[in-house]
């Protein structure tokens, strides 16, 4: 009979293609291997982080896996990545986390198959952690909700502590985006001329700010700042904003310091951003999991500068 | 229908399973040759848990298809069906009663589907898609957008649980495949199934109930749904508003990975438990040797049309031989 024979031919060079795609990564041999897991790779942030990770892993001889779920929000898929990395017995395990609560499970797994855990970026949830009697070496990231008030005083100085501002929100729940809320929100209060009169969430996203921002402007005319929780949210905003011909009007912050970002406030489009450095925290965390590989105790904080970027 | 399990495994190997069953063996081998860490006993049972997942939504997906429909809304209805019973448990119902609530959200959902199509007309791609959209919004209505979390033990032991090694979520992945199978096989339901999907006019001349047998694939599929939400809940100890996105893709995949044609009337449960596993033993594999994740959609997507491709060419190949 043919038909097994092609079928078989077939199947036989696809698993040709496999093997010879793994070998790449199967040479890993001697060199401890670490895991990055992120929360995605289409966010320039997390590719910064990335970035960082690989320059400290190439100096240090440290084998790297980044590895992340397609969707930012996909906590299930983060929690099989990190399930499936404990199966490839990584010695360290680094962490961004995609959901405070619901990734606790992973760490517990990790705890169970004794390879550390550090987080980066984004925290988890003590009081969950603690519950399930689980434990993080070490957090390395920036204080959100100090980023969140540098924003806040920086949008009540440049409205005089007058003026009605939009929030675009994170996604609701995660703990990075509900403390830089948390922070805009406690220095705005500090000016009581300045109110928020819309908080709505673009869940991290481009498309769906410019969206979100655009439905707001239609509420809203007349607001004269927006602060968005992410610089993705923020790009996408003042695409809104110039579509509807408002760009001299209101003062966009965002959050992040993306290149974009960046170039957004040198070409004036955009008036602020929080600097956090995930090139940095990428390094930091390599340099930990060498640090914790070598047997040496590190802190259980290791905060990463964080600041306020403007048009000079 | 009813056939043994000899002429079953015959009619398995001879059949269309032949090149899933084939390709999920040949990928197996090849990972096991490419990395150590994937021929273990916790690898393994580690796949077959993360397999459990989509596995049980592409149940009810493979009954829909072989009627010759589509389901989109599966993915909404995880999330709508876990809020359900998330905010039950925190009000303090009992377990069961939170889970039945979380099985009717499903059951509900499904059967308004499943009316829309046959009463209403409406192509069941558009009356899903609307479903899609109005049980995400409603999930997010309920919980204000946020997870909800901290649930009674009993709940998480659903998921962490295991027999004899094995981890519960795939025993009963694979209790409700064998029921599926019977259905299909062995049962009135079964039959008029792959009779509506292979001609939809032709039964309902020869005085099939179509629109009844029709609605009712879209219950499974909601109740389905519904299970997987559970599950998914215990185990991430959290119920998500935004769960389940893209579900409904990973679910049609599996189902025509499997050998089932979105034409209707041709394919099989069994079919579609391998199309699962080969999409977990995929992502598993391609974590586990490091590959770029970018480079990871690219070869499952490849995977995808290769399996469809190679089944359709065996077809093609056994009719030529049989005629």
């Amino acid at each position: 009979m043919r038909v097994p024979l092609s079928c078989r031919r077939l199947l036989t060079a696809f698993a040709l293609g496999l093997a010879l795609a793994c070998n790449r990564g199967a040479d890993s041999g001697s060199k401890p291997a670490v895991a990055l897991v992120l929360k995605t790779l289409n966010n320039q942030f997390f590719i910064d982080m990335e970035a960082g990770a690989r320059a400290a892993a190439d100096s240090l001889g440290i084998d790297l896996i980044v590895q992340a779920p397609e969707r930012e929000i996909d906590v299930e898929k983060q929690m099989q990545i990190v399930e499936n990395l404990l199966q490839r017995q990584v010695k360290v395990l680094l962490l961004v986390p995609s959901g405070s609560k619901e990734i606790v499970p992973a760490v517990i797994k990790a705890n169970g198959a004794h390879i550390p855990v550090v987080t980066v970026d984004a925290r988890i949830d003590t009081m969950a952690l603690r519950a399930a009697g689980g434990v993080v070496v070490t957090f390395i990231g920036s204080d959100n909700e100090d980023g969140g008030r540098l924003a806040g005083a920086f949008v009540a100085e440049r409205l005089s502590g007058k003026g009605t501002v939009a929030v675009l929100e994170g996604i609701p729940g995660h703990e990075n985006g509900d403390a830089r809320l948390r922070g805009f929100r406690s220095a705005l209060g500090k000016s009581p001329g300045v109110t928020i009169v819309a908080s709505q969430t673009a869940n991290w996203e481009r498309d769906q700010a410019f969206n979100v921002a655009q439905n707001i402007l239609q509420a809203h005319p007349s607001i004269t700042a927006l602060f968005a929780c992410n610089d993705v949210m923020a790009l996408g905003a003042i695409e809104a904003i110039a579509a509807a011909g408002k760009s001299a009007q209101i003062t966009v912050v965002g959050f992040d310091a993306q290149d974009d970002a960046r170039k957004a406030i040198a070409d004036r489009r955009m008036a602020a951003t929080i600097a956090q450095n995930p090139r940095e925290m990428g390094r930091l965390a390599v340099v930990t999991a060498a640090r914790i590989l070598k047997g040496e105790t590190v802190p259980a904080e290791q905060p990463v500068a964080i600041s306020l970027v403007k048009y000079e | 229908m009813a056939e043994g399990p000899g002429a079953l495994l015959g009619r398995m190997v001879a059949g269309r399973q032949a090149g899933t069953v084939a390709g999920l063996l040949v990928l197996c081998v090849a990972l096991w040759i490419a990395t150590p860490y994937f021929a273990t006993a916790a690898n393994l049972a580690n796949v077959a848990e993360q397999s459990a997942i989509v596995g049980v939504i592409a149940i009810g997906m493979t009954f829909v298809i072989l009627t010759g429909g589509i389901d989109l809304s599966v993915g909404s209805l995880v999330a709508l069906a876990g809020v359900a019973m998330a905010s039950a448990l925190q009000r303090g119902w009992p377990l069961p009663m939170a889970i039945g609530l979380g099985l009717l959200a499903g059951a509900v959902a499904g059967l308004a589907n499943g009316l829309l199509i046959t009463v209403g007309k409406l192509p069941p791609f558009i009356a899903t898609l609307g479903m899609m959209s109005v049980a995400r919004g409603g999930a997010l209505m309920l919980t204000d957008g946020r997870p909800i979390s901290g649930f009674p033990a009993s709940l998480r032991l659903l998921a962490t649980s295991n027999v004899g090694g094995v981890p519960a979520p795939v025993v009963y992945m694979l209790a409700l495949y064998i029921v599926a199978h019977v259905v299909l096989t062995r049962t009135v339901l079964g039959r008029y199934v792959y009779a509506i999907g292979g001609n939809e006019e032709a039964s309902a001349l020869s005085g099939i109930d179509v629109r009844f047998f029709k609605t009712i694939v879209y219950v499974i599929s909601g109740v389905s749904a519904s299970i997987c939400a559970i599950l998914l809940v215990a185990r991430l100890n959290s119920a998500q508003p935004i769960a389940g996105m893209g579900y409904e893709l990973d679910a049609i995949a599996a189902a025509v990975i499997g050998g089932t044609s979105l034409l209707g009337g041709t394919g099989t449960v069994v079919g579609t438990l391998v199309g699962a596993l080969i999409l977990s033993v995929l992502r598993n594999g391609l974590n586990l040797l490091g590959v770029s994740s970018y480079l990871q959609q690219v070869a499952i997507g490849v995977v995808i049309v290769a399996a469809v491709l190679v089944d359709m060419a065996l077809h093609r190949k056994l009719q030529q031989a049989l005629r």
